[in-house]
């Protein structure tokens, strides 16, 4: 089974220059999602992949084998897309068998591939329907069975899932991490939705302005942001972002603005040693706060108003301000909140994190 | 308020009546001379009462050179029409999706060759095709002369069709390993259906009926059926049973031919291929 190489890869439309110079390793059955902005050039590194976007330098190495002078038809790989392009004048049957008929495939054999995933996907019986009598999930079902009956190396998903409704997105993408489970595939899924690449991807590759920014696994991308963009695109609700001035306080390093004051560990004394001046960004995680327990080692003690609380089931998002911004604060929602209330929290130093106002890398 | 609708449903009738009327009573009136003898169609008196015969029908029907009149007219008819329709879905394509040089002139410009009336061609067309290319007296002349006249209007009308078919569908097909030409025989025709169908019903119709350029490049053995009819006017006789009789038999083949093509013509070909 392959792997996939992106070599130095350029590609301009016109004088814009969408994607320059990017280099990306996916290993042998991975499931890569390409996350990003719109307009972060995610698609179009897709599009080249599939060979619908001419390169406009760099090469792709499909195992190996340089690939970006074939046709799509030759690189061995099948695609869903956004849209899902069902070819109208076909019924599910005929739009799923396709690709088969093309390479010659024997009629027997077709009708089983089809029966098989049509069975997987739970579109049986629309095989004889046509495009235009299917519900949009029953579409994307379809775009999703066309591509799995073609039995490719490599399977790319531009944004199957957005044109969804919330609830059928949740119930698909449960369904395409169990089915990633089942195929040992090559998989590159694109998408914007943060929460998508998190359930889905074993490596994923966060874009922005046709860069790559970080790669990893969800965990990681969480866990340790190289950047504030990372940091600000992973998670939900965002995490917060507001000034401070480092400074020490009975010998301990801590950060400061101009309503509140935190104190941080040891260990970040040797990070921020290369700043040219005491500003940084400090960037803290909504779950980072806890209600307060009165016990007073658990952290870090603050005092903030609650300006806006949100119901949303499980949880509350309580709107409150820290360092002169709107920060957003995650509780169990049976935290009783009164308006104009203040609530005590505790915070963690660790989950403090701090950035480099000028490069915005993580320090 | 009921009132109100009720004259506004008597005006609407009466427009409606009046328009009928108009297109209607030309085609009633050679109906009913067509049904006349010669005695009754110059007598004031049987305009309406009169006994209905068809002897004008069978007249014109045992005419020898009538079949082989109408099968030029049908051959002339179907195979410009067939043509025209290959190149110009097929000119209209590269025009739409293809990048060369001079594609928007091309597609602005080929509508002017519609605003020439034939009429203007016919002497030059005349000249050209029967000294330059000995093509005068020869179906196959008429032809070529109809698939120039029909193209540009049929390029210009399958580009808005083809325009209106979402890219993602050729690029789904080139995924799923459909060459150029698959991609367009299996996914772009059979989409663009109802504009070929459009199409194919204004040339034929074109091709049918059209009479100047088929008097100067037909003679007696490759006439069409239009031209024919035009003999019934002679310096001595007009035989206008005969005359209305013909002109009823001849309005049936294209009558058919587009009740045929526009069964194709459905609207919302491309809906379910991609989210609206």
């Amino acid at each position: 089974m392959p792997q996939i190489v992106l070599q130095n890869i350029k590609k301009s439309f016109g004088a814009v220059t969408v994607v320059e110079n990017l280099n990306l390793t996916m290993a042998a059955n991975e499931f890569t999602v390409l996350v990003g902005p719109s307009g972060c050039g995610k698609s179009t590194i897709l599009r080249m992949i599939a060979g619908l976007e001419a390169l406009t330098a760099g090469e792709i190495l499909i195992d190996g084998k340089p690939v970006a002078h074939l046709e799509p038809k030759d690189r061995d790989i099948a695609m869903v897309f956004q849209d899902y392009a069902l070819y109208p004048h076909m019924n599910v049957a005929r739009n799923m068998s396709f690709a088969l008929r093309l390479a010659n495939y024997p009629k027997k054999e077709i009708e089983s591939r089809v029966k098989k995933v049509a069975d997987m996907l739970g579109i049986e019986s629309l095989l004889a329907r046509k495009p235009a009598q299917l519900s949009g999930g029953q579409r994307q079902r379809v775009a999703m069975g066309r591509a799995l009956v073609r039995d490719a190396s490599t399977f790319l998903f531009d944004e199957p899932l957005s044109n969804l409704d919330a609830k059928l997105r949740t119930q698909m993408r449960a369904e395409l991490a169990l089915m990633r489970r089942r195929l040992e595939k090559n998989m590159i899924y694109v998408t914007h939705d943060q929460v998508e690449a998190m359930t889905l991807g074993d490596r994923i590759v966060v874009l922005r302005n046709g860069a790559i920014q970080q790669q990893g696994s969800a965990e990681q991308l969480y866990k340790t942001p190289v950047n504030k963009f990372v940091a600000g695109f992973l998670g939900s609700p965002p995490m917060n972002f507001f000034d401070g001035t480092l400074g020490e306080t009975d010998g301990r390093l801590a950060v400061s603005g101009q309503d509140y004051h935190l104190p941080l560990p040891d260990a970040m004394r040797a990070r921020v040693g290369g700043l040219k001046d005491d500003k940084v960004i400090v960037g803290i995680r909504p779950s980072a706060f806890t209600i307060a327990n009165g016990d007073p080692a658990a952290g870090i003690r603050l005092d903030l108003p609650v300006v806006l609380p949100e119901y949303i089931g499980s949880q509350s998002v309580i709107v409150s301000r820290l360092g002169g911004q709107q920060i957003q604060i995650e509780v169990s929602s049976d935290t009783p909140l009164g308006d104009n209330a203040t609530l005590t929290f505790t915070l963690d130093p660790r989950s403090v994190y701090l950035f480099n106002p000028h490069t915005e890398a993580t320090l | 308020m009921s009132r109100y609708s009720k004259t506004n449903t008597t005006v609407f009738y009466t427009i409606l009546i009046v328009l009928c009327m108009l297109s209607l009573g030309p085609i009633i009136l050679m109906l009913l001379t067509s049904l006349k003898l010669k005695i009754d169609i110059f007598n004031d008196v049987s305009t309406f009462f009169f006994v209905p015969t068809l002897k004008n029908y069978r007249s014109v029907i045992n005419d020898p050179s009538l079949m082989r009149y109408l099968g030029n007219s049908l051959y002339v008819g179907l195979i410009s029409t067939i043509t025209t329709l290959v190149m110009g879905c097929m000119a209209a394509y590269a025009i739409v999706r293809f990048r060369f040089m001079g594609r928007d002139v091309v597609s602005l410009t080929t509508l002017l060759m519609r605003m020439v009336p034939p009429a203007v061609l016919t002497v030059p067309v005349f000249g050209i095709w029967t000294f330059q290319y000995n093509l005068g007296n020869s179906l196959n002349g008429l032809i070529l002369a109809y698939v120039a006249i029909n193209l540009p209007f049929v390029v210009w009308i399958l580009q808005s069709f083809i325009q209106q078919v979402p890219i993602q569908l050729e690029e789904a097909a080139r995924v799923d390993g459909a060459n150029p030409f698959q991609v367009f025989f299996l996914v772009v025709i059979p989409v663009i259906k109802p504009g070929l169908a459009a199409a194919a019903i204004f040339t034929f119709r074109i091709a049918w009926n059209e009479f100047i350029l088929a008097l100067v490049l037909t003679n007696r053995a490759t006439r069409t059926t239009p031209v024919n009819i035009s003999l019934f006017l002679t310096e001595h006789n007009i035989d206008w049973g005969r005359l209305m009789a013909m002109g009823m038999l001849i309005a049936i083949p294209p009558i058919i031919f587009t009740f045929v093509a526009s069964k194709q013509i459905i609207t919302g070909m491309t809906a379910g291929a991609v989210k609206g």
